[in-house]
């Protein structure tokens, strides 16, 4: 057990400086949560009956589930579009995705008043709730990328049995990721059509679940991106900007198509007086010029698409964007005229920024041990051995016997 | 939310005639003391008038709120009781995820403890900002107006409505409606002709009559339509979405794979070697 | 209350002057909005807009202590515009009848004024007497000498011009209620008007009063459904305390007290019946041989005879005021030695309630019985004293509270509505009646045992309530009904009636002076009969459909629910507004129909058995000329003891036959503002019962004071700042809330402001505060000696301790 331990100290001391602030964020952040357990989350947090929902909501889940969308973007492009090329990126984006999701868990489990009863969702429905599809979807989702982060697992183990299972489970997993993904990247949007007297008409609108689920598709893109830039920047992997063309051709067409349904939604669609709340309207101008407009132009000529620090810049342009957006329709848009400002407690903030922090913290330590970026598409057999059944057999009878 | 085919009007209804109300707060009390909820520590006065306390909160499920103010030289001194609506489609249970909020067929809308998880998604769809948190615990509920059902359904009238010396009406939807217009066609003058709550939110199971218009009052203006039917006219869209989603991508998937299948199926007839069966085994065997 | 709660829906015109019925009687609004959806006029005339202000059709702005002003120019418009009701006016009032000779008013004073002793000569202020000795009347009230021409001269100078530079009142808002409420003053329309402490809490509160009963008299406005005076009494059961002798000089059923001069049962009963002359005057008050004598068997049972009689002589006797401030002089001045303090908290409620606090500290004991611990019983360890300087000792006694005892409460309808024990009391918490109980009890064996000066008042009373632990309430009820003390035969009118020895007499017309019945408390003879507790039915039949209810719970006298009410009937016995028939004569059966009439006579116009409808007054006539008050028979504008204005109307400044006490002044300079006290729905009085409840604090947590915008900005102030007020008598500190609904007075062109207080904090219990009654002066009504709570100066200045 000291062995053991004294291992794990020595390896943890060899650490990057970086990853052992990482480290030190975490631990703040499961200590703020013991606090919020201990103390409530009245005196803890600054969320009130004005503000039921703070920083924990509007980053935590649903600015975070859009950032994790990678996995399910790339995994229909390169397995339902069978854009090959882009291989490569899939594992990392499943591996942020798979992270993120379990940080939006426990993000919730935190922000929930009742953490011990979450599993009521799944025995009591209401079919009626957003919250009800998106928990449900959560779950479903975050069981699948667990299934596919199992690979690297897998790999590293050198368990070829379930690897084997697992890539039958591919497209079926892939599908049924891109298809749960839709739902509740859009299932987001609906939760803030109840708000109808509450969020301001710059952003509320029938469509807005369609424009959270493809504002989702660009911020997944976005992400692995910045994912792959930071990789090669940081940890040494190789230079992917040529794979990376590949969505930033695809980005702007999707961000136009974003903003069509936008100002189109906008126009047409909302109700009262758009224009009355001078802050509200800057913060939708940045939102779109930054977040939209700028990158779309920037990504519609060719040289900044190849460009890696074009990609970059673009990219976290779009992130900016969505999370501004996130943050704009589910706390400043719903903020009435007379009511005070809310800004999160030091409880809450230790603890986004311990998830942020332990996504990166777990990313880098998953990608140190686990073969994540070492992945050869090219050199992998996908089809299914013939004499897969046999070994089948064989292992059910050594499980009896055992 | 099957909307308009529900019939509202025999569900249990308060008429609240603010041009009666008196500000005694004999139902804030009286709520108080039925649900036994605790008293709020005040200091002073918190809004206009002797308006106490600040706001509605896990222990003041009904308040009365005071407008005190002049209008043409005139002294408006006007009173109100803020509480649940009790609407007939309520946006609180509508995005409950586990239904812990449901409208019972006699009117009030309540609430099931044992299954809130605390995700106040309820606080954040009412309209009318009525359900408050238990923010001072460490696994806090949900707590708003329970519209006395308990009471309600052994026949009684609800606390405050029984406390209430003048403002407050009880009884079936259409019988108050009904009242609510004999009012104002009796003394047109007297009333500001709007009934709030006959068509807010789809219509609720609390109506109001004013003397006052009623944004000097502070009535919050809300959609006429039923609030989960917003929510609704996209959810309604997820099997649908699922469906062609799931159905799309595999036909890509299986028309991209079949062609690549094709492929490698050709290159493998041409190299027939089975690469990974030694090496599990020997792996199996090791164990 | 001439009339009852309910009876508000009857109205037409509901005029709210001197009180808040919305903030401290708010069940009263039921019936004024069922009046109101009718299309009544709601009118109110208040220094502030209050909540019930708010409801109003008509507001009206008054200056504190000037509601003289205010009614005698309605009673002026009235009479100058003809808006009387003629008929009841010339049939029903003394409005016809003629005044002596010697009747003068000059310069704010009526004549045969005494300077020294500050008191009228009645006699020069009475009736002119026929030959018949009848007072003299003119029917045509043309006479300038009868009541009607007087008073129209009188009240001449109440213009509305003059009414409103004394008032502070806008023109055309008094114009609006003049207006409103005279239309009342027709037949077939009934106004009622409400009042309380904003009227009776003054030097001259009496005359307020009169001036109210004036003006709904000359509006043929009382005894009618929809009508009446009506005070809306205080503590739940003050109408019962009153009714069973709570004040000074009265005995159960405003019988009077015996003066020092009263000797025997005779001179007694020579000196407090009246007589008349006048065959048609049914004078009921006649009757006082037989309401003493059966009070007396009451009392003193089996050993209360002819012989001795009815032992008179074992009651106190009376000289002078024994007025609740004038205890207060002699307990400061060392003059008592003990105090029961039952149910009261003189150290918040009273008046200079600083000076009471020191009186309380000269005392050798102090008894309270009470519900919590108050600032009377904590008064030796009150801020800023020092405990061991005060050698009172003070003995507690708990009491248990109105719903964990059985018996009746009459309210301000004089319902006496039973009530039943919900729960049993709290800790070692007793009834009153247990402790009064207990008291006589033990006293008596005292005096047994050790004798004393003068013990038979206490030992020869009757006292049978049972042997159980507690008295049995149902026999203290028995004794007030009465019941007959041998076998007795009565003839009345056509009939004989029997009663055996024991038998709950049936109504009070059937009590004796010969000591064969006992009752008491007269008015409320009838309450519990042979047919068992009036008081506890609960039949909600109402065959007029006035809201009478007569089978619900029982009312003072004979069931009556309106009183007078043989005046709203013309002479014939016919409704004045048939719409509304209270009662009715019914020629053929020859009886009366509807509420029980004021005697069961036929109409006034039958020559041989008619009698007049005022049957309480020896004339039989409603009086708007006064014959027995001591401040004159109409009246007349004063300022209050402290007040910011000189009298507009006459060089008399203040009620001539008040004595000024010391600690007053009117400097403006140093006390610029008129200071006022008032009640809120959400405190109870000296606030024992309401500021130890959480869900109360929580609404009224602090001691605050209310001012206009215009003196806040004059001063500096803004919301919530911390202030200190000051009189004369002391100071206090408060929170400051600012509103439009206080606004300054207008006086001669003068803005005069307001400081409003409630009077509710005190240092016991959990929500503490100063209390207002720190400031107020203890100077009280001529008549009454209630203190002028509502009107004094006083200055206000930033800061205080506490800020
Ligand atoms: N909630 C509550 N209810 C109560 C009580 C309580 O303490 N709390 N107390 C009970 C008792 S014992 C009583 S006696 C009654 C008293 O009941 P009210 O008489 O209604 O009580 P107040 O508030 O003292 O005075 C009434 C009004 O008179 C106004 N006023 C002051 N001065 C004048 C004046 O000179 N002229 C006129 N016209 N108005 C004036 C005041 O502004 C006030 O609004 O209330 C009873 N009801
Ligand atoms: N400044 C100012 N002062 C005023 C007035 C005002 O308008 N302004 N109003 C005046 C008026 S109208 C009144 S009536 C007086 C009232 O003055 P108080 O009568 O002295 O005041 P309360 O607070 O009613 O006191 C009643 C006490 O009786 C107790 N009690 C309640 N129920 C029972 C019971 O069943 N048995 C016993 N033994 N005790 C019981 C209560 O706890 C309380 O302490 O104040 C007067 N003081
Ligand atoms: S008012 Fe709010 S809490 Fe009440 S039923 Fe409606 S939505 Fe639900
Ligand atoms: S907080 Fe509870 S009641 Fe409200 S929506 Fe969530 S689970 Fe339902
Ligand atoms: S209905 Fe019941 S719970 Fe709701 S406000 Fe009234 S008393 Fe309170
Ligand atoms: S009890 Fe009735 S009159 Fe009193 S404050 Fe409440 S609603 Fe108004
Ligand atoms: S407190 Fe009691 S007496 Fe006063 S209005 Fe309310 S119910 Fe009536
Ligand atoms: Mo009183």
């Amino acid at each position: 057990m000291t062995a053991a331990a004294r291992i794990i100290i020595n390896e943890v001391k060899s650490y990057h400086n970086f990853l052992k602030f990482m480290i030190g964020l975490v631990v703040l952040a499961v200590l703020a949560s013991a606090v919020r357990f201990i103390f409530g989350l009245g005196s803890t947090t600054n969320m009130n009956d004005t503000y039921p929902w703070g920083l924990w909501i509007s980053f935590d889940v649903v600015t975070a589930v859009p950032l994790a969308a990678g996995a399910f973007t790339l995994g229909a492009i390169v397995h339902c579009f069978h854009i090959k090329k882009l291989e490569p990126l899939v594992r990392p984006a499943i591996v942020t995705g798979f992270l993120g999701y379990s940080l939006v868990c426990i993000g919730l489990l935190l922000d929930l008043g009742q953490p011990h009863k979450g599993w009521h969702t799944l025995v009591y429905w209401n079919v009626h709730s957003p919250m009800f599809e998106v928990s449900m979807c959560v779950m479903a989702y975050t069981t699948v990328l667990f299934l596919e982060f199992l690979s690297p697992v897998c790999e590293k183990f050198g368990y070829h049995m379930p690897l084997r299972v697992l890539r039958w489970l591919e497209m079926p997993l892939v599908i049924a990721a891109a298809s749960i993904s839709t739902l509740h990247q859009s299932s987001l949007g609906t939760f803030f059509l109840i708000a109808v007297d509450k969020l301001h008409n710059l952003w509320y609108n029938p469509l807005l679940p369609l424009q959270f689920w493809m504002s989702a598709i660009f911020t997944g893109m976005s992400i692995i991106i910045l994912e792959a830039t930071m990789v090669h920047r940081y940890l040494g992997q190789p230079d992917e900007s040529e794979l990376l063309e590949v969505l930033t051709k695809i980005l702007p067409w999707v961000l136009g198509a974003y903003l069509t349904v936008k100002i189109a939604a906008m126009a047409f669609l909302s109700h009262g007086p758009l224009f009355d709340r001078p802050v509200l309207l800057a913060l939708f101008l940045v939102e779109v010029i930054v977040g939209v407009i700028m990158p779309m132009v920037m990504f519609m000529k060719e040289s900044n698409r190849e460009d890696n620090r074009m990609q970059l810049r673009g990219a976290s342009m779009i992130i900016f964007g969505v999370v501004l957006n996130r943050f704009n329709v589910s706390m400043f848009g719903m903020i009435q005229a007379d009511q005070v400002i809310y800004y999160p407690s030091i409880v809450e903030s230790l603890v986004t920024i311990g998830i942020i922090a332990g996504h990166i913290l777990f990313f880098v330590l998953l990608a140190k041990y686990f073969p994540i970026f070492e992945h050869h598409p090219e050199t992998v057999d996908y089809s299914l051995p013939d004499h897969f059944h046999e070994v089948d057999g064989h292992e059910q009878a050594k499980g009896v016997e055992a | 939310m099957s909307g308009n085919s529900k019939d509202f009007s025999k569900q249990r209804t308060f008429l609240i005639d603010t041009t009666k109300c008196t500000g005694c707060r004999g139902c804030q009390v009286a709520c108080k003391q039925w649900n036994q909820l605790g008293a709020e520590n005040t200091k002073f006065f918190s809004g206009e008038g002797y308006q106490n306390p600040p706001a509605m909160s896990e222990y003041t499920f009904t308040r009365i709120k005071f407008k005190d103010y002049q209008k043409n030289g005139q002294n408006e001194f006007a009173f109100y009781k803020e509480m649940c609506m009790h609407c007939n489609e309520p946006a609180c249970a509508s995005v409950c995820p586990v239904g812990a909020f449901v409208k019972t067929p006699e009117g009030p809308v309540v609430y099931n403890a044992g299954r809130c998880i605390g995700c106040r998604f309820c606080m954040i769809a009412c309209p009318f900002g009525i359900p408050k948190y238990e923010w001072s615990k460490a696994f806090p509920l949900v707590k708003k107006c329970t519209g006395c059902y308990g009471r309600v359904k052994e026949g009684l009238q609800p606390a405050c409505a029984t406390t209430c010396p003048t403002a407050i009406s009880y009884g079936s939807r259409s019988d108050m409606i009904a009242e609510a217009e004999r009012r104002l066609k009796n003394r047109p003058k007297h009333y500001y002709p709007a009934i709030y709550g006959k068509e807010e939110a789809g219509g609720t199971s609390v109506i109001y009559l004013t003397h006052q218009p009623l944004d000097e009052l502070g009535f919050k203006p809300v959609t006429t339509r039923p609030l989960p039917s917003y929510t609704w006219q996209a959810l309604r869209l997820v099997p649908g979405i699922f469906l062609t989603m799931g159905g799309g991508l595999s036909l890509i998937s299986w028309f991209n794979h079949r062609k690549e299948r094709i492929k490698q199926e050709e290159a493998f007839k041409n190299s027939k070697v089975a690469p990974e069966t030694a090496e599990t085994k020997t792996r199996e065997e090791n164990q | 209350m001439t009339n009852h709660w309910i009876d508000l829906k009857n109205s037409d015109a509901i005029f709210i002057i001197g009180c808040n019925p919305a903030e401290n009687h708010p069940i009263s609004f039921k019936w004024i909005e069922e009046a109101m959806d009718k299309g009544a006029k709601l009118i109110v005339v208040d220094p502030r807009y209050t909540r019930s202000a708010s409801k109003a059709d008509i507001y009206a702005q008054i200056r504190p202590g000037t509601d003289i002003a205010f009614l005698g120019g309605m009673i002026n418009y009235a009479l100058q515009n003809n808006l009387i009701h003629e008929e009841y006016v010339r049939e029903y009032t003394n409005a016809p009848f003629i005044i002596s000779e010697k009747y003068d008013f000059k310069d704010g004073m009526f004549c045969s004024f005494d300077e020294q002793e500050k008191t009228y000569d009645l006699k020069s202020l009475a009736y002119e007497l026929g030959p018949d000795g009848k007072p003299r009347r003119d029917n045509s009230m043309k006479d300038p000498r009868c009541v009607l021409q007087l008073m129209k001269k009188h009240f001449s100078r109440y213009d509305v011009d003059k009414v409103c530079s004394i008032t502070g009142t806008k023109k055309e808002d008094y114009l609006k209620v003049a207006q409103a409420f005279c239309g009342t003053g027709r037949a077939d329309k009934a106004g009622t008007l409400l009042y309380a402490m904003g009227i009776t809490q003054s030097t001259h509160g009496t005359q307020n009063v009169r001036a109210t009963a004036m003006l709904q008299t000359l509006l043929g406005n009382i005894g009618i459904a929809g009508g009446g005076v009506n005070a809306l009494r205080g503590e739940s059961n003050v109408q019962g305390s009153t009714d069973y002798g709570l004040l000074f000089h009265l005995l159960p059923g405003y019988l009077k007290s015996p003066e020092f001069d009263n000797v025997d049962l005779k001179s007694y009963i020579d000196k407090w019946t009246p007589q008349t002359k006048d065959g048609r005057s049914a004078n009921w008050w006649g009757n006082t041989p037989k309401y003493i004598t059966s009070l007396l068997k009451a009392w003193y049972g089996d050993n209360a005879t002819q012989a001795n009689d009815f032992c008179y002589s074992y009651l106190p006797k009376r000289m002078g005021s024994y007025a609740y401030n004038k205890i207060m002089d002699k307990m400061l001045a060392g003059g008592l030695e003990g105090l029961v303090c039952m149910g009261m908290n003189p150290a918040v409620g009273g008046p200079d309630s600083g000076n009471a606090r020191t009186a309380l500290s000269k005392l050798k004991w102090l008894v309270t019985v009470d519900l919590w611990e108050t600032e009377t019983s904590i008064f030796w360890k009150r801020p800023g004293v020092n405990p061991s300087d005060i050698q009172t000792e003070v003995f507690m006694l708990p009491a248990a509270s109105s719903v964990e005892k059985e018996g009746s409460i009459s309210n301000s309808g004089r319902w006496a509505q039973w009530r039943y024990k919900a729960v049993e009391p709290v800790g070692h918490s007793m009834s009153d009646l247990w402790i009064i109980d207990q008291f006589f009890k033990r006293v008596r064996n005292l005096y047994s045992k050790e004798k004393g000066a003068f013990p038979e008042p206490i030992t020869k009373l009757a006292w049978n309530y049972g042997n159980g632990h507690e008295p049995d309430v149902h026999l203290v009820a028995k004794e007030i009904n009465g019941y007959f003390t041998k076998d007795t035969t009565i003839v009345d009118k056509d009939k004989t009636l029997e009663f055996k020895k024991g038998d709950q007499v049936p109504m009070f017309k059937y009590l004796q002076a010969d000591g064969s019945t006992t009752s008491g408390c007269w008015v409320y003879s009838g309450s519990y009969t042979k047919e068992g507790n009036q008081m506890a039915r609960r039949d909600q039949s109402d065959p007029t459909g006035l809201g009478l209810f007569p089978k619900w719970s029982w009312c003072w006298p004979v069931n009556r629910r309106i009183i007078y009410n043989r005046a709203s009937v013309n002479t014939a016995g016919e409704p004045f507004n048939p719409k509304r028939a209270l009662i009715a004569w019914d020629g053929l059966e020859k009886k009366w129909k509807g509420d029980v009439p004021d005697g069961p006579w036929p109409p006034m116009k039958d020559d041989k058995e008619g009698k007049y409808p005022f049957i309480m007054l020896p004339e039989g006539h409603a009086r708007l000329y006064a014959l027995d008050l001591k401040d004159g028979p109409f009246p007349e504008h004063y300022e209050p003891m402290e007040s910011p204005s000189r009298n507009q109307l006459s060089r008399t400044q203040n009620n001539p036959v008040v004595k000024l006490p010391k600690n007053v002044s009117s400097d403006t300079v140093k006390f610029p503002f008129i200071g006022t006290t008032y009640r809120m729905t959400e405190h109870w009085q000296t606030g024992g019962m309401t500021r130890s409840v959480p869900w109360l604090v929580e609404l009224v947590p602090d001691m605050f004071v209310e001012i206009s915008e215009s003196l806040a900005k004059q001063k500096g102030f803004r919301k919530g700042d911390k202030v200190k007020v000051t009189t004369e008598r002391g100071t206090i500190e408060a929170v400051v809330l600012i509103t439009s609904r206080l606004k300054p007075f207008n006086v001669e062109g003068k803005m005069i402001e307001q400081v409003g207080m409630p009077w509710h904090f005190g240092y016991a219990g959990t929500a503490k505060g100063d209390s207002a009654n720190m400031l107020t002066p203890s100077v009280g009504c001529a008549n009454t000696s209630i203190p002028e709570f509502k009107a004094f100066l006083c200055n206000i200045e930033k800061g205080g301790s506490k800020a």
